[in-house]
C-alpha cells in the first residue's frame, strides 16, 4: 500500500527584493510504499531539504500535489496541520533539535503532551521504545549533557513516540561521529524491519546504502533511483558512488 | 593599512549594532543631561541666595550623588550586556587576522565615538534644558524666577569627569574580557550556560525569611520614632528578599510544579513551566532589579508627591494655631504682661485672637513602662518606641480653659492621649502615683507637639503646687536647677497671610529680649523653608523618578533583545515538533506577559506591606493625611504602571520583530 505520493511538485522561490526566481524543485514524483525505507541523495542544493519541508507540511509547494495515506496535505486547513503533523508524521533532524529547557524524557514527550495524551500513557508507550534505543538510564538528563549519539537517539524515540504513518529524516547522521552514525543507521534498519516506514535524506553514501531504495535529486528532478533488492550494504554503497560520479561527470541517465 | 581604517570600522561596528547601541547612547545622553542639571541646580549661585534655598541645594546635592553612583553602575551593567551580544563578532575579527591589540584600538575608537556623541548632545540638552528645570523646580518651591541664562563650569566639568571616567571604566572592562577570552570562546559566547538551574533551598528559606521580617516590621511597627529607625532595615530586608526569592524562589515553585505531573504534562503548562524555568534563570536578577527600582519611584513618587500636595496640612498640623507662642515662666515679666503686649500688636492691626489656647505647664521627656514613667535620663532606654512627652498642665486653666468646673485631689489627673493611647488606671513618676480619674478625647487637639514622632500625654494635675512639686522633683533626679514652669499661648486669627506674617514679626519684636528662652512659630512664618524642603524633596524624587523610569526601560528594551534572539531558535524547534505558530505564540506571549508584569505585581505587593511603615514616616514629617498618600500612592502606581505597558507594547515590538513569526512557515 503506498503511503507517500508526491506527484509533480515544483517549487520556486522568488527573492524579496525582485531578483530572479530560483527554482529549488523542477518536477518531482515519487512514491513510498507502507514499511519501505528509502533516502534520498543529492548534493547541496540539489532541493532536497525543500523537498523534506514540503513533505514535513512546513513549506507550501508552488505546484503538484504530496499525498500521505490517498489525503493531500494541500487539503488541510491552517489551523489543522500541526495536529496532522504530530499525529502522521515522525521527524529527525541533523542538529536534533531537542530543547534545552527540557529533560530528555519531556522532550520525548512533547508531541503527546500537545496531543494532550496523560502521563501514565506517555511513559507506558515509551518504555518500549527507550529500552530499544537504550536510552533508559538518560532519561532525566538534559541535551547539554548527552552526547551527540545520546541526542540523536532521543530524537528517534520522539518521532517514534507518535506512532506516525511516515518518520522524516533529515541528515540524521550529518553531526555524528562514524560509530554513532553506525548505531543510529542499525537502529533505523531495526525500526524499519518493525514495519515502520522511514524516509531519509542525507548526502552520505553511507547513510543511504542502508536503505532499500535511494533516489537521486539533481537540479530539481528525480534523476535516477536504485533498489536494493538482495544486496548487501557493501554493494550498495558501491553502487551509489558510481552512480554519484556518474552524476557529477554529467552522464546522462541510465537503468 | 589606510589610517583612516579603525575609525571606519569603528563607524561601521556601531552602525551595525545601532539596535543595541543606540538605545545605550540614548541613555548615556539622559543621563549626562540629568546629570548636569543636578549639578548645575546644585552649585547655581543665584538659587543659593534665595530663602531657602540652601537648603534646597542640600537635598539636590544629595541628588547629584545618587545620579552619578546610578550612572556608573547602570552605564556599566547595559554595557557588559552589548558586550557579550558582541563577543561573536569580535571572536569572528581575531580569527580573520585581527590581534586583540587591533581589536581594542577599533573599540577604544568606538567608546570615543559613544562617549563624544552623548556628552555632546547630553551637554547641549542639559543646557539648554536646565533654564527649564530650574524654572520648574522655582515653581515648585514658590521662589521668584529670574530672567537669565547661564552655562555652568562647574557642571560642565563635573560631567565631563565623571562620564570619562565611566567611559573609560567600561572601555578598560571590555578589553579585560577580551583580552581573556580565546577565540573560540568569543565566537560561541552567545551560547554558553544553558544548564538547568538548581533549587538553592537555602535562598528560598533566606528570602522568605527577610522578606517576612521587612513586611512585619512595616506592619507591627507602632511608633513613628522607631519607624525612622527601623524603616532602612526593613528596605535592606525587603531587597534581599526579592533578588532570593526572584532568583531562587522562582526557581523552587517552578520545579515543584514540574514535579506535579498531572499538572505539569498539559499541553498549556508543559511549555509554560519549562520555559519560564530557562527564563528565570536568565533574567531573574534583571527582574528582581526592575521590582526594586520600580517600588523605589513608587515610593519615592508617592511620598514626595503627598508631602508637596499636603504642604497646608502638614504646615497645619505642625503648626496648629497662626500664632504659637511658649516662653519660661517666672520671668522678669509676668504672664499679664506677655498677654497685654500680645494685645497691642493684635489692636494695632485690628485684629483678634480666636480659638485662644493658653496654659502653664511643665514639659518632660520619659519610657513609659507600664504605668511608670522612666524620667531618670541616664536610664531612658534605647527602645524608641516608648518615650513619651509629658505636659503637666494645672486643674485651674483646664478649667478656664474648657468652660468646666472639674475638681481633683491632690493624686488624681485627667490625661488627654495623643499618639499612643494611655490605658493604665495609674500612673507614677518621680516616685508619686497618680490615679486616673478621667480620660479627656478632647481639648488638646491644637496643642503644640499634639502629633510628635513619640506619643504626648497631657496630664491636668490639681494645681501649680503639684505642678511645681514634679519640675523640682525632675531637677533633682537629673542634678540640674529646676526650671519653673512654662506659658503658652496660641490663637489663629482671621486674617491674609501678609497680616499674619506682619502680626508674627511685630509680636516677635515685642517679645523681644524681655522673654529669653521665649518661641514663637507660626506656619505662615515656616512656610518658606517648608516649601523649600518638601518642594526640594518633590523635585528630587520626580527628577530621580524620571531617571529610574529611563533605567527601567532600558533593561526591558534589552530584556525583549536577548529574549528574542533566544527565542527563535526555540520557536522553530516547537513548529517542527508539531505545535503550531498559534500555539507558539500563544505560548511565548503568555511567559513575556508573566516575566514582564512580575516586577510591577511584586513591587505592588511591597508598596502595599511598605504602607503603614511609610504612613508613620510621614507622620515625623507631620504628614497625617492617610488618605492623600493612600491617593498619591495609587495614582503613582496607576501612572506607573500605565506607563510600563506602554514601554512594554513598544519593546514587544521588537521582539516580535527578531523572532520574526513566519520565517519558518
Amino acid at each position: 500500500m503506498t503511503i507517500l505520493e508526491v506527484n509533480n511538485l515544483k517549487k520556486v522561490y522568488t527573492t524579496r527584493f525582485g531578483g530572479s526566481p530560483v527554482q529549488a524543485l523542477a518536477n518531482v514524483s515519487f512514491s513510498v510504499e507502507e514499511g519501505e525505507y528509502a533516502a534520498i541523495m543529492g548534493e547541496s542544493g540539489s532541493g532536497k531539504t525543500t523537498l523534506l519541508n514540503i513533505l514535513a507540511s512546513l513549506d507550501k509547494p508552488t505546484s503538484g500535489e504530496v499525498l500521505l495515506k490517498g489525503k493531500g496535505l494541500s487539503t488541510i486547513k491552517e489551523k489543522e496541520i500541526s495536529a496532522f503533523r504530530r499525529e502522521n508524521l515522525g521527524f529527525v533532524f541533523q542538529d536534533f533539535n531537542l530543547l534545552d529547557t527540557f529533560s530528555l524524557q519531556d522532550n520525548i514527550f512533547l508531541p503527546l503532551v500537545l496531543s494532550g495524551k496523560s502521563y501514565e500513557e506517555m511513559s507506558r508507550r515509551l518504555e518500549p521504545i527507550a529500552r530499544k534505543l537504550g536510552i533508559g538510564d538518560i532519561l532525566a538528563k538534559y541535551p547539554y549533557e548527552v552526547s551527540g549519539g545520546q541526542k540523536q537517539r532521543c530524537a528517534v524515540a520522539r518521532a517514534l513516540i507518535t506512532k506516525p504513518q511516515l518518520i522524516l529524516a533529515d541528515e540524521p547522521t550529518g553531526s555524528l561521529d562514524s560509530q554513532a552514525a553506525e548505531g543510529l543507521l542499525r537502529l533505523f534498519k531495526e525500526i524499519n524491519s518493525e514495519g515502520q516506514t522511514l524516509l531519509m535524506v542525507t548526502h552520505s553514501v553511507k547513510a543511504a546504502s542502508h536503505a532499500q531504495r535511494v533516489l537521486f535529486i539533481k537540479d530539481g528532478e528525480v534523476f535516477h533511483q536504485l533498489y536494493k533488492a538482495g544486496m548487501s550494504d557493501e554493494a550498495m554503497y558501491q553502487k551509489i558512488s558510481d552512480t554519484l560520479t556518474t552524476m557529477a561527470t554529467g552522464g546522462g541517465r541510465h537503468e | 593599512m589606510s589610517r583612516f581604517f579603525y575609525p571606519k570600522l569603528a563607524a561601521t561596528n556601531l552602525k551595525k549594532n545601532a539596535q543595541t547601541y543606540l538605545p545605550y547612547i540614548l541613555t548615556c545622553i539622559g543621563t549626562v543631561m540629568m546629570y548636569y542639571i543636578m549639578v548645575f541646580l546644585s552649585e547655581n549661585e543665584g538659587l543659593g541666595k534665595m530663602a531657602g534655598g540652601s537648603q534646597v541645594q542640600s537635598i539636590l546635592s544629595m541628588g547629584t550623588y545618587v545620579i552619578a553612583i546610578f550612572s556608573a553602575i547602570f552605564l556599566f551593567y547595559t554595557h557588559s550586556f552589548l558586550v557579550k551580544r558582541r563577543k561573536k563578532e569580535f571572536g569572528l575579527f581575531n580569527i580573520l587576522g585581527m590581534e586583540k591589540k587591533h581589536i581594542a584600538r577599533v573599540l577604544a575608537i568606538e567608546t570615543l565615538y559613544v562617549a563624544g556623541i552623548s556628552l555632546g548632545a547630553g551637554l547641549l540638552g542639559g543646557i539648554l534644558l536646565s533654564k527649564l528645570i530650574f524654572m520648574v523646580l522655582l515653581k515648585i518651591l514658590n521662589f521668584e524666577v529670574p530672567l537669565g541664562f547661564e552655562v555652568s563650569g562647574p557642571a560642565l566639568a563635573a560631567v565631563l569627569f565623571l562620564f570619562a571616567g565611566i567611559f573609560l571604566l567600561t572601555l578598560l572592562n571590555t578589553l579585560r574580557q577580551i583580552h581573556l577570552a580565546k577565540p573560540v570562546e568569543l565566537l560561541m559566547g552567545g551560547q554558553t550556560g544553558e544548564t538547568e538551574p538548581k533549587t538553592k533551598w537555602l535562598l528560598v528559606v533566606m528570602g522568605t525569611l527577610s522578606l517576612g521580617g521587612g513586611y512585619y516590621i512595616s506592619l507591627t511597627t507602632q511608633s513613628p520614632l522607631a519607624a525612622l529607625t527601623q524603616f532602612f532595615f526593613a528596605v535592606l530586608l525587603v531587597i534581599v528578599g526579592t533578588y532570593c526569592l526572584f532568583t531562587a524562589g522562582s526557581i523552587a515553585v517552578l520545579k515543584l510544579l514540574r514535579r506535579n505531573k498531572g499538572y505539569y504534562y498539559q499541553t498549556r503548562h508543559f511549555t509554560a513551566v519549562a520555559g519560564m524555568m530557562y527564563r528565570m534563570k536568565q533574567n531573574a536578577v534583571g527582574l528582581a532589579n526592575i521590582c526594586i527600582m520600580a517600588t523605589a519611584v513608587l515610593v519615592m513618587v508617592s511620598t514626595t508627591v503627598s508631602l508637596y500636595i499636603g504642604m497646608e496640612d502638614v504646615l497645619r498640623t505642625r503648626y496648629p494655631q497662626h500664632i504659637m507662642i511658649s516662653t519660661p515662666m517666672p520671668a522678669q515679666q509676668s504672664v499679664e504682661g506677655l498677654q497685654t503686649s500680645v494685645k497691642e500688636v493684635l489692636v494695632k492691626h485690628g485684629l483678634e485672637g480666636k480659638d485662644r489656647l493658653d496654659y502653664r505647664y511643665v514639659a518632660f521627656v520619659g519610657n513609659q513602662e507600664g504605668d511608670r514613667l522612666i524620667t531618670n535620663l541616664s536610664n531612658i532606654s534605647d527602645d524608641s518606641s516608648s518615650v513619651r512627652e509629658f505636659y503637666l498642665i494645672p486643674l485651674e486653666d483646664y478649667n478656664r480653659l474648657a468652660k468646666r468646673t472639674a475638681s481633683l485631689g491632690d493624686d488624681e489627673i485627667l490625661i488627654y492621649s495623643s499618639g499612643s493611647k494611655y490605658e493604665e488606671d495609674t500612673l507614677t513618676v518621680f516616685n508619686r502615683t497618680f490615679s486616673v480619674k478621667e480620660r479627656l478625647d478632647s481639648f488638646f487637639e491644637n496643642s503644640p507637639n499634639r502629633v510628635s514622632i513619640s506619643g504626648s500625654y497631657y496630664v491636668v494635675v490639681k494645681d501649680m503646687d503639684v505642678v511645681k512639686a514634679m519640675e523640682e522633683a525632675r531637677a533633682k533626679e537629673n542634678g540640674d536647677d529646676p526650671s519653673g514652669y512654662r506659658y503658652y499661648l496660641g490663637f489663629d486669627l482671621e486674617a491674609d497671610e501678609a497680616d499674619i506674617s506682619a502680626v508674627y514679626q511685630d509680636i516677635r519684636t515685642a517679645l523681644g529680649s524681655d522673654y529669653p528662652g521665649s518661641s514663637i512659630e507660626s506656619p505662615v512664618a515656616a512656610k518658606e523653608s517648608f516649601f523649600a524642603i518638601y518642594g526640594g524633596l518633590f523635585f528630587l524624587g520626580i527628577f530621580l523618578g524620571a531617571l529610574f523610569i529611563m533605567a527601567t526601560v532600558l533593561i526591558i528594551y534589552y530584556k525583549q533583545v536577548s529574549e528574542g534572539y533566544d527565542d527563535k531558535a526555540r520557536f522553530e524547534i516547537m513548529q517542527k515538533v508539531g505545535m503550531s505558530r498559534e500555539e507558539v505564540r500563544g505560548s511565548i506571549r503568555s511567559q513575556v506577559l508573566i516575566v514582564f508584569f512580575l516586577p510591577l505585581v511584586t513591587a505592588g505587593i511591597h508598596i502595599a506591606f511598605a504602607f503603614p511603615i511609610i504612613t508613620k514616616l510621614l507622620a515625623v514629617l507631620n504628614l497625617t493625611n492617610v488618605g492623600l498618600f493612600a491617593w498619591c500612592t495609587a495614582g503613582t502606581i496607576l501612572v506607573f504602571a500605565l506607563f510600563y505597558a506602554i514601554v512594554y507594547g513598544l519593546t514587544a515590538k521588537v521582539y516580535y520583530r527578531i523572532v520574526s513569526w513566519g520565517t519558518s512557515g
